[in-house]
C-alpha cells in the first residue's frame, strides 16, 4: 500500500511533465513494464527496437537511448554467441552511452550505464581485457557516485566489481555483505526522478544477499 | 507493482482508435532468409513493432497521409520507404542488406600479423608480446614465435622470410626507428630498445606491404603507442637485472609519463653462469618523457623523448691472435625523439604527421682497433588519407629520410675517417577499393629518390583480398621493394644503387571460434644486391649492384584457445628455401642467417585458482650453414640446430601487483652458433676457428611490476577524459 502511495506521489508529481507530452511518457512507460517479461535475446531485441523507436522520435530525451543501449548490453550478456557478435551488441551500446554523455553529461545514472557496458565488454573476453575493462569500469563508477552519492545502480555494481576483486584476488567477498544488506534494505525508500527514470538492479542486489547467507 | 499501475494509469490515454492503417509484411536479408527481430516502424511516431520468427511484421497506425516505413536491423542498412496511409492494409515484402562496414569487411592478411586490443579477427595480442616465454620483454623476441621468422641466436633480431636483420625496419607512430636495437657484441644476442609495455597495438608485416613503407626489402614493424593513460600512477619495476620507476600525470585532455630505467648485469652475473668472461657486465641507463595531448574533438598529439648511455667490456677471443682473449669494449650514446600528430581536417580529411630524430654513437675498444661510429637521422613523413565513400579510400603523402653515418677508424696502419650523409625523399599514393564486403584491393605506387646514390625508383604494389566464407579468406600480395645497401658499403662510395626485392605471396586465413588456421606460400626475388668483388671489403671499385639471390618458403600457423579450457597453444612452422650469390659470396650459396625448417610451439595456461599465467614455448631450428675457410664448399659447414624450451610464469598477486619469472632454455640444450675463423692461415696451412656460443646457456629472469593508484578516493576517480 505505502508502495503504491509512493508511486501515486511521483506520478502525480510528473503529470506536470507528461502533460507536456502525453505519448511519450505512455509508450515509455508500456515499453518499460515489459521488460520484466524478456528473457531471451529476441526479446530483449524487440524491447531494444521499441527504445529506438522512441528515441528517434524524442531526439531530446536521453532515457530512451539509455534503455536501448541498456537493452544491448542486456543481450552481450544473454547470447552464447561468438565474441564478435557480442561486441557487434556492445558497439550499438558504446555509441549509444557516447551520445548519452553528450546529451546529459551530468547524469549520474549514464555513467552508472556506461559502468555496466565496461564490464560485458570485460565479460566477453576476460583474461585479454579484465585488466583495462576493469579500470574503465571503476573509474565510471567513481564519476557515477560522484555525481550522485545515492545512485543505487552505481552503489550496486561498485559492490559486485569489489566482490568479484576479492573473490580473484582470495579475498572473502562477504565482507561486503553488510553493504548490500544495507542497500537493499533502503532500496525501496530512493524516490526516481520521473515514473520513468532507471530503477532496476533489485533483483541482481536481492541475489547476491541471498547468496551471502 | 509499481510499473503495473503507471501502465494502467497510461493506459486510460490511449482510447482513441479511429481509422487505421494496418502494414503487415514480411523482412528478409541478403538471399531471402526471414530477419527476426528487425524494427519497422513509422518515421517520427511511436507505431512500429519487430519482426517475429518468420521475419513477419503487422501493426495498425491511424495516422494517414504519407508516411516513411523505416526498417532497421543491427549490422545491416537501414531501409526507409514511402507509403501511404489511406486506412487500409498494406502489406510489404522487403529485403534488406548487410551494412557494409570496414570493421566485418575482407582485410588483406598476405604477410600481415595484426594485433590491437577491441577486435577478435587477430592472430597475436599485446598481452601475448608480454606473456610468451622466450620473449623475456622484449618486443623482437616475442615475434620470433611467429612464422616467417628464425630465432638466431647470436644476433637477436628479426629475420623474416630468408631476408637478413637489415632488411627488416622499425617505425613507431609511423615515423622510422633507424637504431631499434640496443648496440652489441659481434655474435652475441641483442633486444630491442623499447619496453612492450608502450605499445597498445602491433602490425607486423613479413611482405607486401602497403607503398606507405619503403627502405626495407623483407619486412616491417609497425608500432602504435598508447593513447591517453587513464589515471595518475606511479609504476615501479623491480627484475633480477635492473629497476625501472615511471610517473604518469593527467591534466585536462593531456598526460606526461616520465621514466627512468636502470640495467646493470652485474649482479646477475655474478650468479649464473656465463659462457663469456665480463670485465664489465652490460650496464645502461634511460631517461624517457612520453606526452599526450588531445587537440580538438579528433586530434591527438604524441610526443616521445629517450635518452639511454650503455657500456659493456667483454673478453672475446681473436682468432687472428691465436684465439687469446681481448677486452671488448662498447660504449653506446643514443638519442631518440618522435612525434605524431593525427587528426581530421575538415569532415573526412585525415592527416597524420609524424617526425623522429636519432643520434646514436658507438665507440668499440677491441685488442689495436679503436672504432667510433655515429649515426645522425631524421624522418619527416606526411599522410593523409581521404575516403571518397565507405568503400574507396585514397592515401597520399611524402617523406623525407635524412642519413649521416661517419665512421672513425684507428687502426695499425692508421687512422680512417669515412663518413656519408643521404636524403631520400619519398612519394606515395595507395587506393583501397572494397568491390563487396568481400572483395578488397589496394594498389600503391611509391617513388623514392635518393641524392647520395643519384637514383630513381619506383616501386608498385598490389595487394588483393576475398572472402570465401564467413570464416575463411585468401590474399595475395605482389610488389618491389627498394632498400639502400649497408652503411658499411656507403661509407666508401655513392657508386651503387638501391638493392630490390620482389614479393608474391599467396595466404589462406580461417578462423573459426577461436582457432586460427594460416597458410602462406611466398617467392622473393632479390635483384641488384651488393657484391664486393673477392671477398675485401675495403676496394670500393669492385663494388657492383650485380648480386641476386631468392627465398621461397611455406609458413604455416595455427592457434587455438578453444580445445583447452582456460589453454591457448599456437603452433608455427616455417619452411624456407633460400639463395643468394652478394657481398664476398663466391657463388650462389645459402647464407649462414637462414634455417631451412623452423618451429615454435607456444602453450599458455590460465591457472585461475593461483592467479597466473603460465607459458611454454619450445622451438627449434633446424641447422644453418656456415662457412669454413678450410673446407672446398662455401658455406658447406653446418651448425648445431637450435633448440630451446623457454618457460614463463606470471603471477597477478594484487590488482596492482605482478610478479614475473622466466627461463629460457630450461632443459639447457647445447646451441652453438657455428665458428668464427682467422683472416690467414697458420703455419700448417689450417684456418683456426673458435666456436660462437651463446651468453649462457640458460637466462633467467624474475620480476616484480608494482603499479600505484590514488584509489579509494572517489574524487580522483573521474580524471579521466
Amino acid at each position: 500500500m505505502k508502495r503504491i502511495i509512493l508511486s501515486l506521489t511521483v506520478v502525480l508529481c510528473s503529470l506536470a511533465a507528461m502533460a507536456q507530452n502525453p505519448q511519450f511518457f505512455r509508450s515509455m512507460g508500456e515499453t518499460l513494464g515489459q521488460y520484466s517479461t524478456c528473457k531471451s535475446v529476441a526479446d530483449f531485441q524487440s524491447l531494444g527496437n521499441k527504445f529506438q523507436m522512441i528515441a528517434n522520435v524524442e531526439k531530446n530525451e536521453w532515457l530512451p537511448l539509455y534503455y536501448y543501449a541498456h537493452c544491448y548490453i542486456l543481450m552481450s550478456f544473454i547470447d552464447q554467441a561468438d565474441a564478435a557478435k557480442k561486441d557487434s551488441y556492445l558497439d550499438v551500446a558504446e555509441k549509444s552511452v557516447e551520445k548519452l554523455i553528450e546529451m546529459v553529461p551530468t547524469e549520474s545514472e549514464v555513467y552508472a550505464l556506461q559502468s555496466f557496458y565496461y564490464t560485458a565488454r570485460l565479460v566477453v573476453n576476460p583474461v585479454e581485457r579484465g585488466h583495462k575493462f576493469s579500470r574503465l569500469s571503476n573509474q565510471a563508477i567513481g564519476k557515477a557516485l560522484k555525481l550522485d552519492m545515492t545512485n543505487q545502480r552505481a552503489q550496486l555494481l561498485k559492490i559486485q566489481g569489489d566482490m568479484g576483486s576479492a573473490r580473484f584476488f582470495g579475498k572473502d567477498p562477504n565482507t561486503f555483505c553488510p553493504q548490500a544488506a544495507d542497500l537493499l534494505a533502503n532500496w525501496d525508500n530512493f524516490k526516481p526522478k520521473s515514473p520513468i527514470y532507471p530503477v532496476w538492479g533489485k533483483d541482481q542486489l536481492e541475489s547476491i544477499v541471498k547468496g551471502c547467507q | 507493482m509499481k510499473r503495473l499501475f503507471i501502465y494502467l494509469f497510461f493506459c486510460t490515454f490511449s482510447l482513441n482508435a479511429f481509422s487505421q492503417t494496418v502494414i503487415s509484411g514480411k523482412i528478409t536479408h541478403d538471399q531471402g532468409e526471414a530477419l527476426a527481430g528487425a524494427n519497422v516502424y513509422l518515421q517520427d511516431s511511436y507505431d512500429g513493432v519487430s519482426t517475429n520468427e518468420s521475419g513477419a511484421f503487422s501493426f495498425k497506425t491511424s495516422k494517414t497521409g504519407d508516411a516513411v516505413l523505416i526498417v532497421g536491423y543491427i549490422g545491416y542498412e537501414q531501409i526507409m520507404r514511402k507509403i501511404e496511409l489511406k486506412g487500409d492494409t498494406i502489406h510489404l515484402n522487403i529485403n534488406i542488406k548487410e551494412k557494409f562496414n570496414q570493421m566485418n569487411a575482407v582485410t588483406i592478411t598476405a604477410g600481415t600479423f595484426e594485433a590491437g586490443d577491441k577486435r577478435q579477427a587477430i592472430t597475436i595480442t599485446p598481452l601475448d608480446m608480454m606473456t610468451t616465454a622466450g620473449a623475456v620483454g622484449d618486443v623482437y623476441g616475442a615475434l620470433q614465435s611467429l612464422p616467417g621468422t628464425s630465432t638466431n641466436g647470436e644476433s637477436g633480431r628479426l629475420f623474416v622470410k630468408g631476408g637478413d636483420s637489415n632488411e627488416s625496419q622499425t617505425y613507431i607512430d609511423g615515423s622510422l626507428v633507424y637504431v631499434p636495437y640496443n648496440s652489441s657484441v659481434p655474435n652475441l644476442s641483442t633486444r630491442g630498445r623499447f619496453n612492450p609495455f608502450m605499445f597498445k597495438g602491433t602490425i607486423f608485416s613479413t611482405g607486401g606491404y602497403s607503398a606507405e613503407y619503403g627502405q626495407a626489402l623483407s619486412s616491417v614493424l609497425l608500432l602504435s603507442t598508447n593513447d591517453m593513460p587513464t589515471e595518475d600512477q606511479l609504476d615501479l619495476s623491480l627484475l633480477s637485472v635492473g629497476a625501472e620507476v615511471a610517473d604518469t600525470k593527467l591534466w585536462k585532455n593531456g598526460a606526461i609519463t616520465g621514466s627512468f630505467t636502470y640495467n646493470n648485469l652485474a649482479p646477475y652475473m655474478g650468479i649464473a653462469p656465463q659462457n663469456y668472461d665480463w670485465v664489465h657486465p652490460p650496464e645502461s641507463g634511460t631517461g624517457a618523457i612520453s606526452i599526450r595531448q588531445k587537440t580538438g574533438k579528433t586530434g591527438m598529439f604524441k610526443f616521445y623523448t629517450s635518452m639511454a648511455k650503455s657500456e659493456l667490456i667483454v673478453k672475446q677471443a681473436n682468432p687472428n691472435a691465436d684465439g687469446d682473449l681481448f677486452n671488448y669494449n662498447l660504449a653506446n650514446d643514443n638519442y631518440f625523439m618522435n612525434g605524431t600528430w593525427n587528426g581530421k581536417i575538415g569532415e573526412k580529411l585525415a592527416m597524420n604527421i609524424a617526425a623522429s630524430f636519432t643520434h646514436n654513437s658507438d665507440c668499440i675498444r677491441y685488442d689495436t682497433v679503436s672504432v667510433d661510429q655515429k649515426t645522425v637521422g631524421t624522418h619527416l613523413k606526411n599522410v593523409f588519407t581521404y575516403p571518397f565513400t565507405e568503400k574507396f579510400t585514397l592515401k597520399f603523402g611524402g617523406e623525407l629520410f635524412s642519413k649521416t653515418y661517419s665512421q672513425n677508424a684507428l687502426i695499425p696502419s692508421g687512422i680512417h675517417f669515412n663518413s656519408f650523409s643521404n636524403h631520400e625523399l619519398s612519394v606515395f599514393t595507395e587506393a583501397q577499393i572494397y568491390a563487396s564486403s568481400k572483395f578488397i584491393t589496394r594498389i600503391g605506387t611509391r617513388i623514392e629518390n635518393s641524392d647520395y646514390l643519384n637514383s630513381l625508383k619506383i616501386s608498385p604494389r598490389i595487394s588483393a583480398a576475398y572472402k570465401l566464407t564467413d570464416n575463411s579468406q585468401f590474399s595475395l600480395a605482389y610488389g618491389w621493394f627498394y632498400q639502400n645497401p649497408l652503411d658499411d658499403f656507403l661509407l666508401y662510395t655513392h657508386h651503387l644503387n638501391l638493392e630490390r626485392a620482389d614479393h608474391y605471396i599467396f595466404s589462406y586465413q580461417s578462423s573459426i571460434n577461436k582457432r586460427t588456421l594460416r597458410v602462406e606460400l611466398y617467392y622473393k626475388d632479390y635483384k641488384d644486391l651488393v657484391k664486393t668483388g673477392n671477398g675485401a671489403i675495403y676496394f670500393p671499385s669492385t663494388y657492383s649492384n650485380l648480386g641476386y639471390g631468392y627465398a621461397g618458403g611455406l609458413d604455416l600457423f595455427w592457434r587455438d584457445n578453444k580445445t583447452i579450457k582456460n589453454g591457448d597453444y599456437w603452433i608455427s612452422y616455417s619452411y624456407l628455401d633460400t639463395k643468394r650469390n652478394y657481398e664476398n659470396f663466391p657463388k650462389e650459396a645459402v647464407p649462414t642467417f637462414a634455417s631451412r625448417h623452423n618451429l615454435a610451439i607456444v602453450y599458455k595456461h590460465w591457472f585461475s585458482g593461483l592467479r597466473s599465467l603460465v607459458s611454454l614455448n619450445l622451438k627449434y631450428s633446424s641447422p644453418r650453414v656456415y662457412n669454413d675457410p678450410n673446407s672446398p664448399v662455401f658455406n658447406g659447414a653446418k651448425m648445431l640446430p637450435y633448440r630451446s624450451l623457454d618457460l614463463s610464469w606470471s603471477f597477478l598477486y594484487r590488482k596492482n601487483v605482478i610478479f614475473y619469472g622466466a627461463v629460457t632454455n630450461a632443459l639447457g640444450f647445447k646451441n652453438e652458433f657455428g665458428r668464427q675463423y682467422a683472416n690467414t692461415p697458420d703455419s700448417g696451412g689450417n684456418y683456426p676457428g673458435i666456436a660462437i656460443t651463446p651468453q649462457s646457456n640458460r637466462f633467467y629472469v624474475i620480476a616484480c611490476f608494482i603499479t600505484l593508484t590514488k584509489k579509494g578516493n572517489a574524487n580522483q576517480l573521474d580524471k579521466i577524459n
